[in-house]
């Protein structure tokens, strides 16, 4: 859970490195490990957790949620708090995954479908930034957008992929391990690698933790917000593929929950809602968290539901904790 | 006597609905589905709905803060209705609005104590609310078996009128009443144009959050509960989308989530908005998704025309154009 060492770089604030000193950070340090381990011992001691099948479920399903998380962790971290898009973005590219896919092949279908994601996203990203736009209202205006115009495409219908479409290559394993994993590994990888060691991912830092300082530093803002919000449509079209391959269908009900999933995994992970501080790779220890959670909830005959109660405890108990430690 | 600047903050919520109501009124032309007396009913069952929680809501955004937590509220609400409400279905309007208000008060002084990002803090109340409403029901629908009460709620009250949207008009006047007669409506625009400004006036503004929250979560329980004895049953509502059109309500009455702008009337005005838009497109038997896209046109017109550098970058390419 280490945040990169951004401490050798020239104008740039360390948090990490000044704040490792603080008493508040050791106890936020031991009550994660605590929980952490809390968490590994009651998954352990579950019967059937460490089975081929319930890890397999577990990392697959995690995938999805993930890809979304890491943008979403994003523009969390620009400073435009959470979008309630994405999730909606994730349905649509399911949509224009299948209809590309019908009628181009497999290889156009990618292509589109992550421009598709790319483009709805940096619309929404050129909005906010360049004219200075509310985040939130205009992901909500993309989200009716979407919900309207996807399904008044194809009339209200799903669309059916027929097999041997070329979907097979999205879906399967690669090294044993399930193709939706390692390309959330990738995103993930990706992410991580432009928040770290990039221009645009020490602007995107400053920028979330003070617009107006950013912009006296000669940065230019609306590049970097929009920026943010073209990844993060570009990290969202990737589960949307994966959906549809997966399930040889394109529909509008698989990104429903995602938005909300996504933002849980953000805040469980500790990345700061308020902007300016936090890292992917939080994020994915976050959304493995509550993957984790829902598999012990199965195994041990717990309905599946439980898991929201579990997981806005968690969310309150995070946000409590954190900001009251690290203020004392 | 007369004072113009009263009317300003309506304006844009007024002009909004009445373009909404004459494009309609064009699409019917001359066939008579739009502007009839039936229409009016279904407009203010909606108004019922959706208005309650618009107004809750939107009062968290003219302080500057979000009240997601609505979301799961209604569910819950209209669970623990139904469920304590089996012999008296005021005992169950009560437990409903009183773990609203419950509930609210106490995210809303986590909030305001502890200085916490609203957001956040709602997101979990919304995340428990849905958990336990889940929990309370089995993740099963619940019946409720008084159907004298679903009856009563859905009877026809002076031709258009039905006891929900009686109380929620009610509501709706008291809280303009309050909001522009009274010391509060100036606090809280104060509280959500300029924190600190407000604080340093004396304005006690750890109150007004926690009230407004108090407030929010009220109004919500009291729509979940109403909703669950229309229904005569009640469901968890998983992550349904109450938030999205109550939000799109609000911002269409001219509430802003930068805070300090807005009225009560005008959150009426965009609710109205919003539900004539719904049940004229019914009427006249468009698809719903007409509706989600023509909601995302004028927000995302309106998100645009608020963008803070609208204007700077007008000046910009007006000069760009000049020069070329």
């Amino acid at each position: 859970m280490s945040t990169p060492s951004t401490v050798d770089r020239p104008g740039f604030r360390a948090p990490s490195a000044l704040r490792l000193a603080s008493r508040g950070t050791l106890m936020i340090t031991v009550l994660r490990v605590v929980f952490l381990a809390a968490l590994a011992i009651i998954a352990l001691s579950s019967p059937g957790f460490l089975s081929a099948a319930s890890l397999l479920s577990l990392v697959t399903t995690a995938s999805f949620v993930g890809c979304v998380a890491v943008g979403m962790t994003l523009l969390t971290m620009s400073g435009n708090i959470m979008s309630f898009s994405l999730g909606a973005t994730v349905s649509a590219t399911t949509l224009v995954f299948t209809a590309a896919l019908l009628s181009w092949g497999i290889v156009p279908a990618i292509l589109l479908s992550l421009m598709f994601g790319a483009l709805v996203s940096l619309a929404q990203g050129l909005i906010i930034g360049w004219l200075g736009a509310n985040p939130l209202v205009v992901s909500i205006a993309f989200f009716g957008l979407l919900i309207g115009i996807a399904p008044w495409c194809t009339d209200g219908n799903s669309l059916f992929i027929p097999p041997g479409s070329g979907q097979e290559l999205l879906r399967g394993k690669l090294f044993g391990l399930p193709i939706e994993f390692l390309l959330m590994v990738g995103v993930a990888v990706i992410g991580q690698l432009l928040l770290t060691f990039t221009v645009f991912g020490r602007n995107l830092m400053m920028v979330g933790s003070s617009r107006r300082a950013a912009e006296a530093a000669g940065i230019r803002v609306w590049r970097t917000t929009a920026s943010a919000y073209l990844w993060a449509g570009l990290f969202a079209a990737v589960p949307g593929m994966l959906l549809a391959a997966r399930y040889s269908k394109g529909n509008m009900d698989y990104g429903a929950t995602f938005d909300y999933d996504a933002i849980t995994a953000v805040i469980i992970g500790g990345t700061a809602i308020e902007g300016g501080r936090g890292s992917i790779v939080r994020t994915i220890i976050g959304v493995v968290i509550m993957e984790v959670i829902r598999v012990i909830l199965l195994l041990n005959g717990f309905r599946q539901e439980w898991q929201y109660l579990i997981s806005g405890i968690t969310i309150l108990a995070v946000i409590l904790l954190q900001t009251t430690i690290a203020r004392k | 006597m007369f004072n113009r600047r009263l009317l300003v903050p309506y304006l844009r919520p007024s002009a909004v609905l009445l373009a909404v109501i004459l494009i309609l009124a064009v699409i019917d032309g001359s066939h008579g589905r739009f502007l009839s007396s039936s229409i009016v009913f279904s407009v203010l069952q909606m108004f019922a709905t959706v208005g309650p929680i618009a107004l809750g809501v939107g009062m968290t955004m003219i302080i500057r803060e979000f009240d997601l937590s609505v979301a799961g509220m209604v569910g819950m609400a209209g669970c623990i209705a139904v469920l304590t409400g089996g012999d008296n279905p005021w005992l169950g309007l009560a437990a409903a609005v009183g773990t609203g208000l419950c509930t609210g008060l106490l995210q809303g002084f986590i909030i305001a104590r502890l200085k916490l990002p609203s957001i956040g803090v709602t997101l979990g109340g919304l995340l428990v609310f849905l958990g336990v409403s889940y929990a309370l029901t089995g993740s099963r629908s619940i019946q409720y078996d008084d159907l004298e009460v679903a009856g009563l709620l859905g009877q026809h009250i002076f031709g258009f009128f039905s006891i929900p949207s009686l109380i929620i008009l009610v509501i709706f006047a008291v809280v303009a009443l309050i909001f522009g007669m009274t010391k509060l409506g100036r606090d809280l625009l104060a509280v959500g144009g300029d924190r600190r400004a407000a604080l340093s006036a004396g304005i006690r503004v750890d109150t007004l959050l926690i009230g407004t929250f108090a407030f929010s979560g009220a109004l919500a329980a009291m729509c979940g509960a109403l909703l669950g004895y229309s229904l005569a049953s009640a469901a968890p509502t998983g992550l349904s989308n109450v938030l999205v059109p109550a939000t799109t309500a609000a911002i269409l009455g001219g509430v802003s989530l930068s805070g300090g702008t807005g009225r009560p009337l005008g959150i009426a005005l965009g609710t109205l908005t919003l539900s004539v838009l719904q049940s004229g497109l019914n009427a006249l038997g468009l698809s719903s998704y007409a509706h989600e896209i023509f909601v995302g046109l004028v927000l995302l017109a309106i998100a645009i025309l608020d963008g803070t550098a609208f204007n700077a970058r007008l000046d910009m390419l007006r000069l760009a154009l000049r020069r070329s």
